[in-house]
């Protein structure tokens, strides 16, 4: 290995290449001819008001919706729409936690859970089970595992969806504002599991969000986007960003108020 | 600590040695041996190294199930010190072991357990309180529990249906006794959607119940040379029972069901308490309208099924009975009274409101999530269908004792 391999850590592989991505609904271009890496085992944020694509941008990397446009790759493997003949391996590489969970409203937590490690793997249900657990305990549900969503409060809710997201290990975790509609507390919790799962498995993180202090706290980068430029118009850690930024539109998204700015969080 | 344990201890450091540390699930697939060692007289030590995935975990689970339970042993360790990947998977399986060596009475310690897996979960707390059959269905609980919870169940649907009846007829005779105050726009939009939408299936229905009615009726009638009487038997069947009833029917299946589903859905979805909370009552802004729509709307179908369905019967008549529709047409206007006429109309406002109320109230009761609104669907629509029939009959006897118009 090379010197400057060792000592640069974006020198890491890209996991996930976003090259000359345009995407929109029928004639309407929501983003034009976006490109960036995603580093194995880092966590990248996406921001931007609401409306700018970020939601957009995030159907199209998980193969949602097809670009007009480009290419999205996953580890070298080029995204295809979803039920378009994705490959298997890039589905179980990625777990997804939507913006309203998504939970399935017919099945118990634990279901919901075990739903994807059955599809995916032949453990034994004994196996499932535990796994099933282990999970729900990662969230702090313990003991609710039998209870339908419907019996849950949203942040219990956005918590499950967040094992089940994480049910196979995956190598890449997308989440949609996974604070949104929740409590500061619920939050924190929220990002500090996203934390121990990219610390302990070593998974890449896609998050889309707008909580400056949850940017603050997990993403190791940032790229803002614009909804009048249709692109990325800032990219960096989120720190630096915050004190040396000289783009208007990102010094107002980072200091929006000074409620906000509670100094660096260890 | 050798330089895999430290991979393990510090995945960033790995990384920037270029030597991933996290291997992808494919590339995992086999690569771990599982191996044990006697340590002491009463001891067995188990290593555990290589890769242990979601794609091998069955096997690795197996083996150690076999090395702990070889030869039974006081005191199991199992050593995760040469462990490259290991996933949820592995701590599954290792929750696992706990449980057999618990069986044995043999006691499990994990020694040598790299920092990154430690935090992968906290087994040896977890195991404890492990509750078997998270995924099995809720047991039922016994008889008697059952019927009573039926009965308290039986209790709060009747007086659910109560309130809701009481409310609704309270909303209809407000908005009636102050129309001006009706919102006619919105009402208009519903009688167009129950009513204008539903005309080309009523009258295709119709028109094919006419024909049939004609054709049976036919068949039995020209045996006694009572050709003729064919139009009797197929308008007033038609405008007293099949008209209204098979209108009904199909106004159940479409408005009714959307009803419950529409309704059912704003319950789910919180609209329903954000009108509560806008001081604006659901049932006065939901329910009283479509009450009124679909009883505006069921008898102008029912007539438009009564013509339809006399025309099938004149059609059938004259193909196959060579009864000149002139004739069929004159022995109709000699035989239909307009009472007739009207007990149908009565018959199918009364059903209209049925069918609005049954619609609406079943989206009322959906609680929980999209399976819910599911049953509602289906429930309103054999409610209705139920009702619906038993009103049918309870006119049947009205008009046959009750005074004559
Ligand atoms: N299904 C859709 N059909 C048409 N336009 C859409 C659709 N979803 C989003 N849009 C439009 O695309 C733009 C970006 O939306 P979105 O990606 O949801 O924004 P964000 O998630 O950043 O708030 C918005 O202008 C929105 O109106
Ligand atoms: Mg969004």
């Amino acid at each position: 290995m090379s010197e400057d391999l060792q000592s640069n850590h974006t020198a890491s592989p890209p996991i996930i290449s976003v090259r000359n991505l345009t995407v929109g609904y029928g004639d309407e271009i929501v983003l034009r001819d976006v490109s960036f890496d995603v580093l194995q085992g880092e966590v990248l944020a996406i921001l931007g008001r609401s409306g700018c694509g970020k939601s957009t941008l995030f159907k199209a990397m998980v193969g949602l919706i097809e670009p007009i446009q480009g290419e999205v790759y996953i580890d070298g493997e080029k995204v295809l729409p979803v039920l378009e003949g994705a490959s298997e391996k890039i589905l179980r590489k990625v777990g997804v936690l939507f913006q309203s969970g998504a939970l399935f409203s017919s099945m118990t937590l634990a279901e919901n859970v075990a739903f994807p490690i059955r599809l995916f793997t032949k453990l034994a249900e004994r196996i499932v089970e535990r796994l099933v657990m282990l999970k729900l305990a990662e969230v702090g549900l313990t003991g609710k595992e039998r209870l339908l969503p419907s019996e849950l409060s949203g942040g219990m809710q956005k918590r499950a969806a967040l094992a089940r997201a994480m049910a196979l290990d995956p190598k890449i975790l997308f989440f949609d504002e996974p604070s949104a509609g929740l409590d500061p507390v619920t939050s924190a919790e929220i990002d500090q599991t996203i934390l121990r799962i990219n610390a302990t498995l070593g998974t890449t993180v896609v998050i889309v969000t707008h909580e400056l202090h949850s940017i603050l706290t997990v993403a190791d980068r940032v790229i803002m986007l614009d909804k009048d430029e249709k692109n990325i118009i800032a990219a960096g850690s989120p720190w630096e960003l915050k004190e040396n930024a000289r783009d208007q539109r990102v010094v107002d998204f980072f200091n929006r108020s000074p409620a906000d700015d509670r100094g660096p969080v260890r | 600590m050798s330089e895999k344990e430290e991979h393990l201890d510090a995945p960033a450091a790995a990384q920037s040695s270029g030597e991933p540390v996290i291997r992808s699930a494919d590339d995992s697939a086999k690569g771990y041996t599982v191996h044990a060692e006697d340590w002491h007289f009463d001891e067995v030590r188990v290593y555990v190294s290589g890769t242990v995935s979601m794609d091998n975990a069955e096997h690795v689970r197996r083996d150690l199930v076999r090395a702990v339970t070889a030869q039974p042993m006081k005191n199991v360790l199992i050593d995760l010190s040469k462990v490259e990947y290991f996933d949820s998977s592995g701590a599954a399986i290792l929750l696992d072991i706990f449980r057999v060596t618990d069986e044995l009475h043999t006691s499990l310690r994990l020694v040598n357990v790299p920092e990154r897996i430690r935090s992968l979960r906290d087994f040896a707390d977890l195991d404890r309180h492990i509750e078997s059959g998270i995924l099995q269905p809720r047991p039922e609980p016994n008889l008697l529990i059952q019927i009573g919870e039926g009965m308290l169940q039986l209790h709060r649907n009747t007086v659910d249906i109560l309130t809701f009846i009481g409310a609704a007829v309270e909303a209809l005779i407000h908005d009636v006794a102050r129309p001006g105050k009706l919102k006619w726009d919105r009402l208009w939009k519903l009688v167009d959607k129950a009513g204008s939408d539903a005309v080309p299936i009523v009258t295709l229905l119709s028109f094919l119940m006419g024909c049939i009615l004609a054709f049976q009726a036919a068949v039995q009638l020209r045996k006694f040379g009572a050709n003729i009487f064919v139009a009797d038997l197929v308008s007033v069947s038609i405008c007293l029972e099949m008209g209204p009833l098979l209108t009904a029917l199909i106004v159940a299946g479409r408005s009714g069901a959307a009803y419950a589903a529409q309704i059912g859905t704003m319950q789910v979805t919180e609209e329903v308490d954000a009108l509560r909370v806008m001081g604006i009552d659901p049932i006065r802004y939901l329910v009283s309208p479509r009450i009124l729509a679909v009883a505006l709307a069921l008898p102008c179908l029912t007539l438009i099924a009564d013509l339809a369905g006399i025309l099938g019967g004149c059609l059938v008549a004259a193909f196959s009975l060579d009864i000149t529709p002139v004739g069929y047409f004159n022995q109709v206007h000699k035989v239909l009274e307009f009472t007739d006429v009207m007990k149908g109309l009565i018959k199918s406002f009364v059903f209209g409101i049925e069918i609005a109320m049954i619609g609406c109230l079943r989206g009322f009761q959906v609680r929980g999530g999209a399976e819910s609104v599911g049953a509602a669907t289906t429930s309103a629509v054999v409610t209705s269908i139920f009702i619906l029939t038993v009103t049918d009959a309870v006119f049947a006897v009205l008009f046959y004792y009750g005074p004559s118009f």
